[in-house]
Order: C-alpha cells, then structure tokens, then sequence
C-alpha cells in the first residue's frame, strides 16, 4: 500500500437548494520518495483535493461527501479530532501558496517553529530552539540564529516561504502538501525554493504533493503528474510518459498555451472558453465545450477514465487522437 | 516592546493627544497617592466652614457639610480609575470572549450575537438604569452594569475581527500544525487583535466615566458616601446659585478627563488604521 492513497474523492458545496460537486471521483496514490504534480487551471478543485487530506474542510460549506483518504494505512477520514490533531505538523504537513501571510505576524518566527515542534515532540524550550536553528540553517536562512528572532514582516516572500518549509520540515513529516508554493514569489527565488524542496526529498525521503499549475514546474521536479480539469483527473501518467505523448486535448492546450521564449510566435495559443462554472450542468465531457476534437458523442455521454498504455490514464473519447 | 513602540508612534507629533494621555497618567497618579496629597480628610465635616469660597486652605472651597471640595476631588479620581478600569476589564473580558467565540464556533456564534444585538437596541444609559435598579448601589455593581453595557460593542467590534482572522492563511496553517481549538483563539487569535483591544479599551473608559457620572447624578450609581465627581455635581446640585464652585471643579474635571481619554482614543485608533491618518493628523 502507498503511503497515501486517495480514492475515489468526491467534494461538494452545498448551497442554500443542493449540493454542487466540485471534485469528482479523484484518485492517486503517493509513495514514499516520490513527487506527484497536480497541473490544472483555477477552479479545478486542485487546491480543495489538498485541504481535504489535511482536513482543513472541517466547517466550511464544502465537504467531502465521499472516497476515502488513506495516509500510512490509517482512514484520515475517520480518524477523531485529537488523533488528526498528532498527525497533522508532525507526520504529514502542508506549505501554503501565500508565503506573505502564512506565518502570525505577531510571533517571532523561531517561536513559531518552537511551537510546532514542542506541540509534537517532547522537546525542552532550548532544544526545540537549537532545532529550529539547524533547520533555518537547513533551508538556508543566512544567519539562522540572529534571524530566528525576526518577525515576519522584516523577511522577504522567499525567506518567509523559506521558514515556512522549515516549519512543515520541522517533525520530519512523511508527506508534504505543498499548496503552488512557489506562485507568490518571483522566478529567481521560485527556482531556489523548489530546489530546496527536492534536495531535501532526497535527504529524507519525503512524499510530496505539488499543486501548481505551471506544467513547467511538474516538468521539472514531479515523478508523476495529475491533470485535473472540473473536478476530475483528465489524465495522469508518469512525468516522462505524459510528455511523451500527451493524451488529452486539455493537456495539450495548457503546454500550448505556456510562452517559449526562442520561438517566435505571432498569437500565443490559449484553451478558448473558461472552466465552466459549478452551477452550469454538464451531460457529456466537461471539456467539450472548450476541444477542438469536440463530437456528437462528447456532447452525450462523459468519457470514461481509460489505461491507454499502463501506468497512463485519460479519460477522453478521442485520447492521443490530432485536429485531423 | 511592541505596545511601547506601538504608544510611541500614536503619541508622534500629536501635542493634543499626548496632553490628554499626560492629563490621564496624572489622574493616575492622584488616585494611587491620594491620602498623601489630600490635605483633608474627604469625608470629614465642619459644619462651621460649610460653603466657604475656593481660597485657602480649601482650595476649591467646601461643601454644605464643610468637607474640603479639593480632597474630595482627589479621591474622586480613585473612583474615576477604579470604574474606568473595572468596566474596561469587564467589558473587554465578557465582550471579547463572547466576540471570540461567536466569530469561531459559528453554529454557536448565531444566538451569542442575536442577544448581543438585542441588548444593543436599548439605549446605554437605559440598560444600565434598568440593570441598577436591579442591584443595590455599590461600586462593583456600578462597574458591572457600566462593564455589561459596552460589552455588547466589543463583542461586535471582536466578532468582526476574529472572522477576518479566521479567514487567514496563518490560521489554516496553524491547523495544519496540529493546534486545537482554544490554542488557536488564545495562541494564534487573540495577540493578533491587541491592539485594537486597546483602542476598544481607551473609549470604553471615557464613556464609561460619563455613563457613572450620569448614574450618580441620577443617585442611582455609586453610594452617596462615596466620593466621586458625579456624586458630589449630585449632591450639591441644589446649592449652585450660592456656591457655583462646587458644581464647576467636578464638572469640569469630568470634562476634561474625557476629552482627554477621548483624544488618546482617537490617537491610538489612528495609528492602527492608516485611513484615518491624514485627516486629522495632527489633533
């Protein structure tokens, strides 16, 4: 069994007269050592997939309404508040996508990672503090020990995003979420901290999620990658055979529609439409109305997921199939 | 440090202010050394020296008793510091935690803040008449009922700041680390909302002066024996075409403190809200 194992996912919002749902039979699974991308425009249901593992849902009108979240072989769905309560920040933590907000601007950094680790760990005040040390030190904060007693506000995006890894680090957690934690800051520092992220991978062997939706970022750091597109997987694969062959259209229209640089292009091609909104009922694919490979059948009836090849699932009527 | 860096920015360049915050550190002071500065004794009568003019040795002349104006003035900032900060502590605690929680347990939140806005449609000045009548007149009930009422504005006050806060990404982070829930209102909540705690705090005193001054003028509010401004403008009320001294020392010793604790609100209310600032910077 997979450290984590997600299956079958479905969330809703409930509204005043129903329940809209807005992530749709969903499943992965993640192992030990290994980097999973989730890739898929705004509104995907890629951020909700995230809170819902780390049980952020709790009272907000959306809900896991049904699948099952498995983490080291415990149901993390069924697990009570004070057992979730040891897991979380210890054996599996999250990294937000606003760095500027996600630490208490009223403590000290170090007294926030102190926190952390005194609340999972039996840690004396002192040792909990030379660790956060070490572990500044580890996510390169220049000058751990003098920085330890900043506030947020006196750090920059990257440094704060920084001590938010070493923060997630500080239990070494067996699973990482990381919530497109590098989509607030500028390229330079997005490139360190997501080398950050896979150096010390390596180092402990950690599980990570990684949601973004810069297929550049998956390409670079993920072993296997999910596209996910209103709710559902639209294809998943490993890294390599995803962008051996990209099967679904949609896929294909987010490569597309990333700038290159030495290509010198007139228009840059971007999916036409939007993602179609939660209250718009769909009979058929949820794409059809955006692909260009757009049928009769696509209209009528929802595709399907299918293994194309092992290890690589679509779920399209007209998988791998061109414009022609 | 942070709160003494905080004092000093909303003090900055701020003459009015800072003469207002020192008016109030010297009321302060009067009602912590009170015995040592009164030169007499506030409850001791002299019916021979009733009603004599301000001049010496009664500085501020003395009363149809012949108790000194002056010393009673000085223990009548004990009461003044005493109600202040006793209906401040009330305040801030009952309506804070009712606040707090309401914005957090939401399901809980919607009767809490029903009755918070039931109690808030009555006048201030009527609840309390209505809560007094209650209760027999003492100071601790004086400070309760005053304590009570403005309890109703800093639950709304709070309850509007801790929704904001909850809707943070440092808050999600910090259930993402595991934090229960009282560790997140008191630990990760509560520090973040101190200041305009002390915002909160500085009007609360100021009308909560004016509020006990109005109940003792009403005979409804601290004991007659007690010496408080507004019990000795209630008491000597009736003599004022003869000894118009007796009601203008207390009277405007009420004005001006409330000036001034209006004036170090506003100044600490400015500097947590940057919107404000340029309008009447300056005052």
């Amino acid at each position: 069994m997979a450290l984590l194992e997600v299956e079958n996912l479905e969330i809703a919002v409930s509204t005043q007269r129903n329940l809209l749902p807005v992530v749709q039979g969903v499943s992965f699974a993640v192992d030990e050592n290994e980097t999973l991308g989730i890739v898929g425009e705004s509104g995907c249901g890629k951020s909700l997939t995230s809170l819902a593992i780390m049980g952020l849902l709790g009272t907000s009108p959306v809900r896991i309404t049904g699948g099952s979240i498995h983490f080291d072989g415990m149901n993390l769905l069924a697990l009570s508040e004070g057992e979730r309560r040891a897991i979380m920040g210890n054996r599996m933590a999250m990294i937000f996508q606003e760095p500027m907000t996600s630490l208490n601007p009223v403590y000290r950094i170090g007294d926030q990672i102190v926190e952390n680790l005194r609340q999972h760990q039996n840690l004396s005040h002192a040792a909990a503090r030379d660790r956060s040390v070490e572990l500044l030190n580890l996510v390169r904060i220049p000058d751990p020990s003098e920085r330890i007693d900043s506030f947020p506000h006196q750090m920059s995006g990257g440094q704060r995003q920084r001590v938010m890894i070493a923060m997630a680090l500080s239990c070494d957690p067996k699973l990482l979420i990381a919530d497109e934690p590098t989509t607030a800051l500028d390229v330079t520092v997005q490139k360190e901290v997501l080398d950050l992220m896979a150096d010390l991978q390596s180092r402990m062997g950690t599980a990570i999620v990684l949601i973004s939706h810069d297929l550049g970022v998956i390409a670079e750091t993920c072993d296997k990658v999910a596209v996910m597109y209103r709710g559902k997987i639209a294809e998943a694969a490993s890294t390599a055979d995803l962008f051996a062959e990209l099967l679904h259209p949609y896929t294909r229209g987010l490569l597309n529609s990333i700038p290159v640089v030495d290509r010198d292009v007139e228009w840059l091609e971007a999916i036409p439409g939007r993602v179609p909104t939660l209250e718009e009922t769909l009979t058929g694919c949820a794409f059809q109305p955006r692909c260009e490979l757009a049928t009769e059948l696509c209209a009528c009836e929802a595709p399907q997921t299918t293994q194309f090849k092992p290890g690589h699932s679509v779920q399209c009527h007209f998988a791998g199939q061109d414009r022609s | 440090m942070n709160t003494l860096i905080f004092l000093r920015d909303a003090f900055a360049g701020r003459k009015l202010a800072t003469a207002g915050f020192l008016w109030l550190c010297l009321i302060v002071v009067a009602a912590i050394i009170a015995p040592l500065v009164a030169p007499f004794d506030p409850l001791e009568i002299d019916p021979v020296g009733r009603l004599t003019e301000p001049g010496w040795p009664n500085l501020f002349g003395t009363d149809h008793f012949g108790r000194d104006t002056f010393s009673r003035a000085i223990y009548g900032a004990r009461m003044t510091v005493i109600i202040g900060v006793g209906s401040v502590l009330v305040a801030l605690f009952c309506g804070g935690l009712i606040g707090m929680i309401s914005a957090y347990f939401t399901r809980l939140g919607h009767f809490l803040m029903r009755a918070v806005d039931v109690l808030m449609a009555f006048p201030a000045l009527l609840m309390a008449l209505v809560l007094i009548t209650l209760l027999e007149r003492s100071v601790v009930n004086t400070v309760l009922v005053i304590g009570i009422v403005y309890a109703t504005t800093t639950a709304r006050i709070l309850f509007g700041m801790t929704l904001k806060l909850k809707g943070e990404t440092f808050i999600d982070a910090a259930v993402c680390s595991g934090a229960g829930n009282s560790s997140i209102l008191f630990r990760h909540i509560l520090p973040n909302l101190l200041s305009p705690l002390l915002v909160q705090a500085s009007f609360i005193f100021a009308f909560a002066q004016l509020q006990a001054a109005a109940l003792d003028f009403l005979g409804l509010g601290l004991p007659p024996e007690v010496p408080s401004w507004g019990n000795m403008l209630s008491e000597e009320r009736i003599y004022i075409t003869r000894a118009p001294w007796l009601l203008i020392y207390p009277g405007m010793l009420i004005v001006v403190s409330v000036f001034s604790m209006n004036l170090v609100g506003d100044a600490l209310r400015d500097s947590i809200d940057p919107r404000f600032k340029d309008d009447i910077a300056g005052v």
